[in-house]
């Protein structure tokens, strides 16, 4: 089994290879307008000595369930309006199964460079990498920071639909440049997302919707110190849920749902190191059958160090540590042991480039804790039948294409 | 001593390298863009799609696909190797932020270009013919 997943491995890597040799960036016209065409996808494969992670197998022989592409259609119609939208599909273990969604489409009108508007299915600005998660070539890291980052959970917070309103301007007395996003719209969960998924896998609650109003904001300062960039997100939530237990309509709604993050970045020469903190705070009512028959209290709070060295084109290195706590609260007459509360994740990564349009990544992880209370955190009971241990290693391969 | 001199005279050599790889690409822009010099910093942030403007008015950034002009100009403006920086243009592309600039295959076709198109703004070898355009001092 190992040598099979090996030579899948291989396999993906000289794929990637020669597909970057007959696919690049088309450009084609429609009427007088230039539209460009751009793709990518990842394959990865993720070994783990003990609990299975990210609703895959990856004890045992490990998994190649987590695949993932997007297509990308765009067309700057004027030099102040642009046009452009993006397919994404995946499978990551129980996620995805590979339903299509419009990962986001839109007309972008920047009026001038310090006021800019953006309407339709919008990517969420949240931190340094929300809006860039998935884009395997950019980062340096296989797996993005889990305690801000979840890609389980990717789908809830990937993009909303609404409108945005952004630009950037420079400080007077050389005080650097601001740049800001503010937001509102709607948020529209995927049913094969990490959330339903923990529902109906471990209690059995079948979702049907799953979303709610967004609003929120972005506010970033690219600082006088050269290459030192700080910010700070906001976003705030009313979700609701349907579906059904036991038989029985089921339904939550938020009190509060609500997310700060700060933030800062520094780069130099071949170097940059960054550092976020994110809360999630979530009040939700649960009820089935009874109204209010219980309530969800979790406070989120994570955060990361890490950083990066380019050695030379081909190779770039990485670690940060992660740091994830859910304080659970609620009514539910619940008691989580420590090591099912938090995940301390420390990370090395090496990443060569193959070329322009391929990157080969190589990570191992060394996590203290697997969170498994109400809210999921990359570890499932379905996946976990015989309960979780305290500690987790893992290894991630993961190739990517972009062009 | 004599080793700390050698040292000196090393850097300070390497230093002249440095300055003469950067003064082998010339900037480029459409008679139609108001302005006749940019700063280091206004001019990465056009070539990184961070700003869209110029001297009060629109500029569209004109890459070369590749060569000795593309990389020393990567190098000495933009501080990337020429597969990070095209990274960094399909992570605003992927995320909706912005779509790829033109990458032609030569100077003669960068100057062609941007000759005929207002605002477009590109970089070629110093030696390279331009005529039709004009050329930007970078402070």
């Amino acid at each position: 089994m190992k040598q099979v997943t090996g030579r899948l491995m291989a396999g993906g890597v000289l794929a990637a290879l020669t597909l970057t040799m007959v696919l690049h960036a088309q450009e084609f016209k429609i009427g007088k307008y230039d539209v460009q065409a751009h793709g990518f996808g990842t394959q990865g494969y993720i070994k783990t000595n003990d609990n299975n992670w990210l609703t895959m197998q990856t004890s045992g022989d490990g998994s190649g369930v987590f695949t993932d592409a997007g297509l990308n259609l765009g067309s700057q119609i004027t030099s102040k309006l642009r046009f452009g939208g993006q397919v994404y599909s995946r499978k990551l273990g129980a996620l995805g199964d590979w339903h299509p969604q419009l990962d986001w489409g839109m007309a972008d009108y920047k009026a001038k460079p310090w006021l800019g508007f953006r309407g339709g299915k919008v990517k969420t600005v949240l931190g340094l990498y929300n809006d860039v998660q998935d884009l395997d070539f950019a980062n340096t890291y296989a797996l993005l920071p889990q305690s801000i980052y979840p890609i389980d959970l990717r789908d809830a917070m990937i993009a909303h639909e609404g409108g945005d309103i952004y630009g950037r301007t420079k400080l007077a007395g050389g005080l650097g440049t601001i740049a800001y996003t503010a937001y509102g719209g709607r948020r529209s969960d995927s049913m094969s997302s990490g959330y339903p998924y923990e529902l109906k896998s471990a209690v059995g609650i079948h979702l049907t919707s799953y979303g709610g109003p967004v609003f929120g904001g972005d506010l970033r300062w690219l600082t006088p110190v050269k290459n030192l960039k700080l910010g700070m997100s906001r976003q705030n939530e009313r979700i609701s849920a349907a579906g059904t237990f036991a038989g029985a309509p089921y339904a939550e709604r938020s009190r509060h749902d609500w997310t700060n993050q700060f933030y800062g970045q520094y780069t130099a020469n071949r170097w940059h190191a960054e550092s976020e903190y994110k809360r999630y705070y979530r009040d939700q009512i649960a009820s089935y059958g009874t109204p209010g028959a219980f309530d969800i209290d979790q406070d989120i709070r994570g955060w990361y160090v890490g950083g990066g060295f380019t050695v030379n084109k081909w190779l770039e290195g990485g670690s940060y540590f992660s740091h994830y706590r859910d304080i659970y609260g609620g009514n539910l007459p619940i008691v989580y042991a420590d090591a099912a509360t938090k995940d301390l994740d420390k990370v090395v990564t090496a990443k060569f480039t193959l070329n322009r349009f391929t990157t080969v990544k190589v990570e191992g992880h060394f996590m203290d804790g697997a969170p498994n209370e109400f809210y999921p955190a990359g570890f499932y009971a379905a996946e976990n039948p015989k309960g979780f241990a305290n500690d987790t290693n893992a290894v991630v391969v993961r190739t990517g294409l972009s062009f | 001593m004599k080793k700390l001199l050698h040292a000196f005279l090393l850097v300070a050599l390497a230093s002249i390298f440095v300055v003469q790889a950067k003064a082998q690409v010339i900037v480029i822009a459409n008679p139609s863009v108001k302005a006749s010099e940019v700063s280091k910093n206004d001019l990465k942030d056009v070539f990184t799609g961070a700003s869209t403007t110029l001297g009060g008015g629109n500029v569209v950034p004109i890459l070369l696909k590749g060569g000795t002009a593309n990389d020393e100009f990567l190098q000495a403006y933009i501080g990337k190797n020429d597969t990070a920086y095209r990274a960094g243009w399909r992570s605003l592309v992927f995320s909706g932020q912005a779509t790829m600039p033109k990458s032609l295959d030569g100077d003669a076709a960068v100057v062609e270009f941007v000759a005929h198109n207002a605002g477009a703004i590109g970089y070629i070898g110093k030696a390279s013919a331009h005529e039709g355009v004009k050329v930007l001092t970078v402070k």
